[in-house]
Parts: C-alpha cells; structure tokens; sequence
C-alpha cells in the first residue's frame, strides 16, 4: 500500500564492514564501465572518424586532424544526397504500403469472423522471422526483369506486363510486404484494447460500418498506426539485405549499401563512411524518440480499464474475400519466395523452355549443395555463425541479467545513468554499430578487430537494449515480496538471486538467449564491416555467393541457412515451452 | 526466544514529500501482539516494513529485544536478514518453484544458528507443517494449494526457525471472507501457541479485535491511540478512532459544562446530552458527539439522554434492522439485532446511555467513508 517500490538493499548492517559498503559503487562503475567499453567508445571513434581524415589503418590509431569541414563535405556530395533520398523514397513507400497491409490484417484478426483468424494472425507475423537478404535473393530470383520466375511464367501465359524488382518499386514492394508485422503487433494491440462502445456510439448516431471505420476506429488508433509506422520505416532504413539484393544491379544505392561501398573502394574511405553513418544513426534517432514520444503520450481514449470483448464484425459471405485477401498475402511473402528458392537451388540452370520444362525432373539435382559444401568457408561460416552466436547470448544474456536487475530490483545511485547507456544502442542501425566497432579497433594491433569477438560484442551492444526489456518484464512479474521473504529468511542479495530470481525468471532468462542466439545468426548489417576470412559468417557468405552471381549456389545456401535458422527456432520454442510447462506447474 | 520490540519517535519521509510515518513510538513486550490499524496510507505498512528493515527510517530508533536494528542518526542499520525475524507477507510470497518442504525448509537451511543436522530440520519442517495444519501437504507444489493454504505455507516458513519477532502484513487480505474469518481465529490461537511476539498490520477491524492484545490505531503517520481493544471500541481517544472503528453517528453541538471526563453538551433543538469525554473540553467549545449505531436504545426511556424521536426509514436486513431516526434536527442510525423489526415507521423513544456518548472537540474533521 505505501510505496513498496522504495525498498532498498539489504546490504548495510550495523557496522557495516567497507567491502560492503563498497560493493554497490563498484558494482555500477563495472557495469557503467562494460557499457562504456561495448557502446559509449566505439561511438565516440565513430564521431571522431566522421569529423577526421586520417586513415586508421595507414596511420594507426594516434593521429587524426579533427576538423568539420570533412563532415559538411560529405552532407553536401551529391551523391551521399542520392542515397539518403533512395533511402527516403524507399523506406517511405515500403512504409505506406505495410501500414496499408499491417492494418488491413488487424483489422481482419481482430475486428471481424473472418475464418481461421488464428491461423492468419499467427502466419503474418513469419515475414519477422525471414532474414532480410534471403527475402532480397528469392524476389530476385522471382521478379529479375529478364530470367525471373514470374517473367518467365507471364511470357508462357501470352500476357505482355513484366515485373522489374531490380527497381525503387521492386524494393518499396518487398520492404512494405515483409515489414507490415511491425505495423501490425501496434494496431493489432490498440484494436483490440479499444472500447467497442466507442464504435457502437458512431452506428447508433447513423454511421455506417465503413464510415466508422475511417472516423472512428482509425483515427482512434492512430498513434499505434503512427508509432508502427515510425518503427517500420526504421527498420527499414537499416536494412542492408533488401536494398543490396535488389537495388544494386538497378544502380539503386541507399544509406545503408552507400556506406558499405564506401569500405569496399581501394582505399576505403572510412571517414566518408563514419560520416554517413552518423547522418543515418542522426535520422534514425530522431525517429525512434519521435515514436517514444507517440507511446509515451498516448492519449489512447480507447483503453477503458475494464475488461470486453473486441467486438466483432459479421462479414458474411464477404468473410471469405478477406480470407483469400490472408491467403494472397502468405501465398506471396511465403509460399513464392520459397518455391522459388527450391527451384533455384534444385535447379542445374534457371533457364525454362517452356512450362513443362518446370517438371522435369532431370534438371535438378543436388549439384549447387555440393558445391557450396566442397567450398572450406561454407562450413567455416556455419562454425564461426555458431560461435558467434553462442558468445553473445551468453555474454549478452548475463550482461542484461546483470543490467535488468539493477535497473528494476535495487535502489544503487547510478542506476538510471545504466539505464540510459543501455538504451541507447535503440538508435543506431546494426550497419552503423558495424562501422562504429570498426573504427573503434581496426587502428588498434592485438585487439579485436579479427576475431570472432569483435562480431560477438557488436551484436551484444546491438541487442541489449531488446534483451534487458524482455528481461525487465519478467523481472517485474516476480512479486517484489518473494525476493523480499528470502532476506527475511535469512539469505544475502545474491543467494536470493540464485535461489529465487533465477529460477522464477528462467522462462524469460531461456527466451531473451535464444532470441539473441536467432538475432546474431541471423545479423548481417554489423558483420560486414567485422569480418575476415577467418571469421566469415553464414549472413555474410551468402552475400558474397549472391554477389558472385550465381544465382543456384545463393539459393542453395539460403536454404541452407533458412533451414538452420528454423531448426534453432524450433528448438527455441520446444526449450521455451519445456520452461513454460514448469513454470505453469510451477506458477 | 521472543523478544520484545521497541520503537522510539519513528519517521520515515519517501522523496520529498510529507513523512509517511511521522514520528510513532511504541512497544510491544515479548509475547505480546500488537496490530496497527488504519486506512491505507496511514503508514502502518511502512511502519512494518521499517522495522523488517526492507524500508530505511528517516529518523528515529527501532530496537529489537534490546538491541538497536535502526538508528539513521547513528548510522545503525541492520539488514533484513540479521534481524532474526519472521514475515507474512500480503501476497503470501510462497515461492512457486519449490514444493510445500522446501519453502519452509528453506530458511533452516541457510541460518547460521539452529543448524543441527538435516534431521532437524526435517522434525522442525514436520512440526511446524502440522502446527499450520499442513501436515499431510508438505510433497505438493505449492502452485497446486488454494490461498489459504498457501498463506499457511507462508505462515509456517516464518515460524519455523522461532524467529524472536513476527511481522504479519496484512497477511488475509487476499482471502475470501469466509476463509478469512476462519484463518484470523487460528492465526491467533497459532500465534499464542508459539509464544510469539507480533506487530500485525491490517485495516480490518474484526481482525485486529480478534488477533490484538493491544491495536494502535494509524492515521497520517501518526499513532493515534495505543490500547487493548476493550478500550479502543469503549474509549476511543479521538474522534477519528471511535469513527474508524465504526462509531458513525455524530451529533454537533456546544459544550457547556465539563467534570472531569464528563460533559454536558447542547444540541440545540434536542436538548442537552450527557457524555464521556477524553479531551479538556471548556464551556462554549464545538463538539462533536460520537456513538455507535449498536449502542442507542430504541423503545426505551433511560435515566439519561432519553428523546422521543421519529423513524423516518426502516431497513431490515435479516439479522438486524437499521432505523433512521431523527430527534430535535438531529438524525442517527439505530441498528437492532435479531430476525424480528420491532419498530414501525412514526414516534419512538430512544436512549443513548452517557456511556457510549463520547464528545470530542469538533475541529471540523470529515469522516472516514
């Protein structure tokens, strides 16, 4: 009843002995000091690449001659001007397009009998699991001007329209069909949260269905709309995958494939690089405090605090138009590009004849598979992915731990300053991170640059501010009273942590490990700038295949890498649901 | 074992604002159980949770059988865990990944007195299960009890390792009444089984009657009345008390005479009243007259305060009947036991013996709803 929330650590006794009295001090620096060392220096060296010109690499890690005009330089080339407005173009068509499709299907989940909603809910959100650059390689495949697969079907059909996804519309296409999700998880919540009296009042005031919809329902969640929106198109902005895959051969570079570039020239231009990294991590951040600002002030008329049920709207037999409008979607984000990819893969030569061709069996083989095995870095990768991903959901998993208990379980001073150093790797794009790790050690000999480390501490800094959240929401659901109970009985601060925290919090523990093991398996934007051949990853081999140009051996190793990425997924589901079922028993 | 628990000008200010408890002194010798009783934010909670040490005081000294746990001014804090104390806590906090044994073996394991072995711990777990009345539980998941099993548990994990002091948090509030009905009568018989010493908070009255050898009563951080119940409900020392503990009706009027702890008071149009008085009422102040709805006699004419009245409202609720009855302005509610409504709407006598009429200084204080 009085505020339970100001309790404080039972760490002090009556002549309290100076190591305890220490122990909180010591405890915030070290964790102030690893945040410091994962997120504050590699961005300060980012900074100071973009305002320099010396090359860390010619002239070592001592020396650079700070000066602004190398920034304002690189803002005012035309072609750094090309990039941020592709990028612009692109993110915001891809934008517009998954807010159109992400509240569509909310509105078709929650909103109406649609059969099989659980079906539908639960399949749109699959586009999230789908690692950009194999969404980009499939619709190449699928959507090339000349030998794509839909092309190639049109032409059979007699019917004289080609598609051309090596194109702005290509990329705004594929970037609004896979990024809607992030539209749908805000408006799907705000929907069904909304009081359906709000609605009924606007039907009994003469309104019809359709009218409700655009000048009630609508406009009522419009900060959810806005805010999956703004999250969308920051994504999108990050993306390297998309835009590499299907901008490239048009010539089409953004943000993100210009800044790659720029590391890939002889000599690298690291600076120009640093500079327009600061330029997307600038946009960036403004967007994603632009949609804190939309959560955090929501005025959401729409969440009366009891409890109804969504009300649900009685289509008839238009129920099975939006049905199909569901099948539509998952059939082209899902079923398309991954016949296609079969195909490719399977396929000697991604050449049809004519339509029988498709069947014929003697045209596919395993030869692409062999290929990329007989190649050493194919399992390379595969090894160094697995490693890399194992550190960082270890170091990361503990790291938040360690993090989320202090943030939400103690009083120490410092606390919020841990806080915000661990938030703030929300607003950097994992390219940006990449070319912020890369200039933090690349000038340094003996450090990291050249290990798997390197690739594991970027993701570890990229993803904890993911991971301390999850990790703080099931904190937050263990009563504060059951840790309280075990000081009373008799137990310090950490046994209790051992003995009660860990084991109540497992399932979340579990759940935030595995997700960060999927994220660094699956991250390429940070890895490019990382790597060497020693530590290639899977994201980047396969990148290295497709800009080989052989369309059959990235197909190949994109199933490859999808079907590992669904057998750690399972085994993630099946561990988080062995953990579920002990807590259910358990509480 | 039990030791007593000495509490001295507590204070406890959270952030900037007001104290939330506001300098509270009190004791309780050992065996005893004191309840705090107050609406909420009163401070009883804080109050508790200072002295379990889980809330640092801002000021003051709590000290428990004779030695200081808390002193800020001394810097003297001592943890949670060295206090050698039990806790019921409101949500029970049983911990849901352990079973019945192993939630209250728990704190046998890891405390460096009483650790004989692990066959006493197991006698000790077994006692202390069958003293709660969960004998036959002690293999079961506590996930699978029902509330009130689990406030046992949470009950037998702070007695089982004799703690010198025992803080209940309004440990039945998240019960159904029934149960909690039944759980309160037990918790006391348990309690003084064990010899216990206890400082039990609630905002329930019927608990701190039944539970409390003495109840403090809370409000604003401050201890209004310390006494053992008879007193509280018979001489409540304040007009807050004798309205929280459920003395609603107040009559307003004018003092003009005081002997001693007994006052004449004017009502007005009434008349005069008679009534007892813990405060140095002078002639000419505002009063407010106190009493309760079960102490007016209705039918009767005493030797003292008796008024012939009106019922204006009868509402019959089966085992009582509340009357509303007006005399001379004045309006009171009469409640009457038993199955039977023996007055009818229209002229009544009533009586409101000088004894259960108690007048305070009317500082214009609103009522507790």
């Amino acid at each position: 009843m009085t505020a339970t929330s100001a309790a404080a650590l039972p760490a002090s006794t009556e002549a309290a002995p100076a190591a305890r009295r220490w122990a909180a001090p010591l405890w915030v620096g070290a964790l102030l000091i690893i945040l410091t060392f994962l997120v504050i220096y590699p961005l300060l060296m980012l900074f100071f690449g973009a305002i320099s010109d010396s090359n860390p690499v010619i002239d070592g890690f001592g020396k650079f001659n700070p000066s602004l005009t190398h920034f304002i330089a690189v803002l005012g080339n035309e072609n750094v001007r090309l990039a941020f407005f592709n990028a612009l173009v692109a993110c915001g068509g891809g934008t517009i397009l998954a807010v159109v499709i992400g509240l569509a299907f909310s509105w078709i989940v929650v909103r109406t009998n649609t059969p099989f909603k659980g079906f539908i809910a639960g399949a749109s959100m699959i586009p999230l699991f789908v690692p950009p650059l194999v969404a980009g390689v499939a619709w190449s495949i699928l959507g090339s001007p000349k030998t794509g697969l839909l092309n190639t079907a049109l032409k059979w059909s007699g019917i004289d329209f080609r598609f051309d996804f090596y194109s702005m519309s290509g990329l705004i296409l594929v970037f609004g069909f896979y990024y809607a999700p992030y539209v749908y998880m805000f408006t799907a919540s705000a929907l069904r949260n909304m009081d359906p009296s709000l609605e009924e009042a606007s039907e009994v005031a003469g309104a019809s269905a359709f009218t409700t919809l655009f000048t009630v329902t609508f406009p009522l969640i419009a900060p959810a709309i806005l805010a999956g929106s703004l999250l969308s198109f920051v994504v999108m902005l990050g993306i390297y995958g998309v835009p590499a895959a299907l901008g490239a051969p048009a010539n089409i570079s953004v943000l993100t494939t210009y800044i790659f570039k720029l590391t890939a020239w002889a000599p690298p231009l690291y600076n120009t690089a640093a500079a327009v990294a600061i330029l997307l991590m600038m946009v960036t951040a403004i967007l994603v405090w632009a949609q804190q600002r939309v959560l955090s002030g929501r005025s959401f008329a729409t969440v009366a605090g009891k409890a109804f049920r969504p009300r649900s709207l009685n289509l008839g037999p238009w129920r099975w138009l939006t049905f199909s409008l569901a099948l539509v979607y998952l059939f082209v984000v899902v079923v398309l590009p991954t016949i296609a990819l079969v195909i490719a893969a399977f396929r000697r030569f991604l050449f049809f004849k004519d339509f029988d061709a498709v069947f014929d069996m003697k045209a596919y083989s395993w030869v692409h598979f062999n290929s990329i095995f007989d190649n050493p870095l194919t399992m390379i990768s595969i090894w160094n992915t697995m490693k890399v991903g194992v550190i960082t959901a270890v170091v990361g998993g503990v790291l938040a731990f360690a993090i989320g208990y202090t943030i939400n379980r103690t009083q120490v001073a410092g606390r919020k300053s841990i806080d915000l150093l661990s938030t703030i790797p929300v607003a950097i794009p994992g390219l940006v991170v990449g070319v912020a790790y890369l200039w933090a050690w690349i000038g340094l000999p003996g450090g990291l640059y050249g290990t798997i480390w390197i690739l594991a501490l970027a993701f570890v800094a990229r993803f904890i501010p993911d991971t301390v959240k999850s990790l703080s929401t099931s904190f937050m659901q263990i009563h504060k009273e059951l840790e309280e109970a075990a000081w009373i009985c008799g137990r310090g601060l950490l046994s209790t942590i051992a003995t009660i925290m860990v084991p109540l919090a497992r399932p979340g523990i579990i759940a935030s490990m595995t997700l960060l093991f999927v994220l660094a398996v699956r991250e390429l934007g940070s890895s490019l700038f990382l790597y060497t051949s020693d530590t290639t990853v899977m994201a980047v081999l396969l990148l290295d295949y497709y800009e080989g140009g052989n369309i059959g051996k990235t197909a190949a190793f994109s199933l490859v890498q999808t079907v590992i990425l669904g057998v750690l997924l399972g085994i993630t589901t099946w561990l988080s649901r062995g953990s579920a079922e002990s807590t259910a028993r358990a509480g | 074992m039990s030791a007593a628990l000495l509490i001295e000008d507590l204070v406890k200010k959270f952030g900037t604002g007001k104290a939330a408890v506001d300098g509270v002194s009190f004791d309780v010798p050992a065996g005893e159980i004191v309840v705090l009783l107050g609406p909420s934010g009163c401070g009883k909670t804080t109050t508790l949770r200072c002295v379990a040490g889980l809330e640092h005081p801002t000021g003051g000294r709590i000290s428990i059988g004779g030695r200081v746990v808390s002193e800020p001014e001394r810097g003297t804090l001592v943890s949670p865990r060295e206090r050698d104390i039990g806790m019921v806590f409101q949500s029970y906090a049983v911990w849901p990944h352990m079973t019945v044994h192993q939630n209250v073996a728990y704190p046998l394991k890891y405390r460096r007195k009483n650790t004989s072995g692990s066959d006493n711990i197991e006698t000790k777990v077994r006692d202390t299960l069958e003293l709660v009345g969960l004998g036959e539980y002690a293999q079961r998941p506590v996930t699978s009890l029902s509330g009130g099993q689990m406030q046992r548990v949470a009950l037998a994990r702070s007695l089982v390792y004799r703690p010198q002091l025992l803080l209940l948090d309004e440990p039945l509030s998240n019960l159904d009444s029934k149960l909690r009905i039944r759980l309160r009568d037990e918790l006391r018989r348990i309690l003084k089984m064990t010899g216990m010493t206890g400082l039990y908070v609630t905002h329930d009255q019927s608990e701190a009657v039944v539970l409390g050898d003495r109840i403090g009563v809370m409000k604003d951080g401050k201890l209004l009345q310390m006494a053992p119940p008879g007193e509280i409900y018979n001489r409540p020392a304040d007009s807050f008390v004798a309205n929280f503990t459920g003395a609603s009706n107040v009559l307003k009027g004018k003092v003009l005479e005081r002997n001693g702890d007994q006052a004449v008071i004017d009502l007005g149009a009434a008349g005069r009243i008679s009534a007892w008085t813990p405060q140095p009422l002078s002639p000419g102040d505002n009063a407010r007259v106190a009493l309760r709805a079960e102490n007016i006699r209705l039918g009767e004419r005493g030797p003292a305060n008796s008024f012939t009245g009106r019922v204006v409202e009868r509402r019959y609720q089966g085992m009582q009947t509340i009357y509303d009855v007006e005399f001379g302005g004045q309006k009171v509610e009469v409640l009457e036991l038993g199955t039977a409504a023996r007055h009818n709407d229209g002229e009544v006598a009533l009586t409101l013996p000088p004894d259960t009429c108690w007048a305070y200084r009317d500082e214009g204080q609103a009522t507790v709803d």
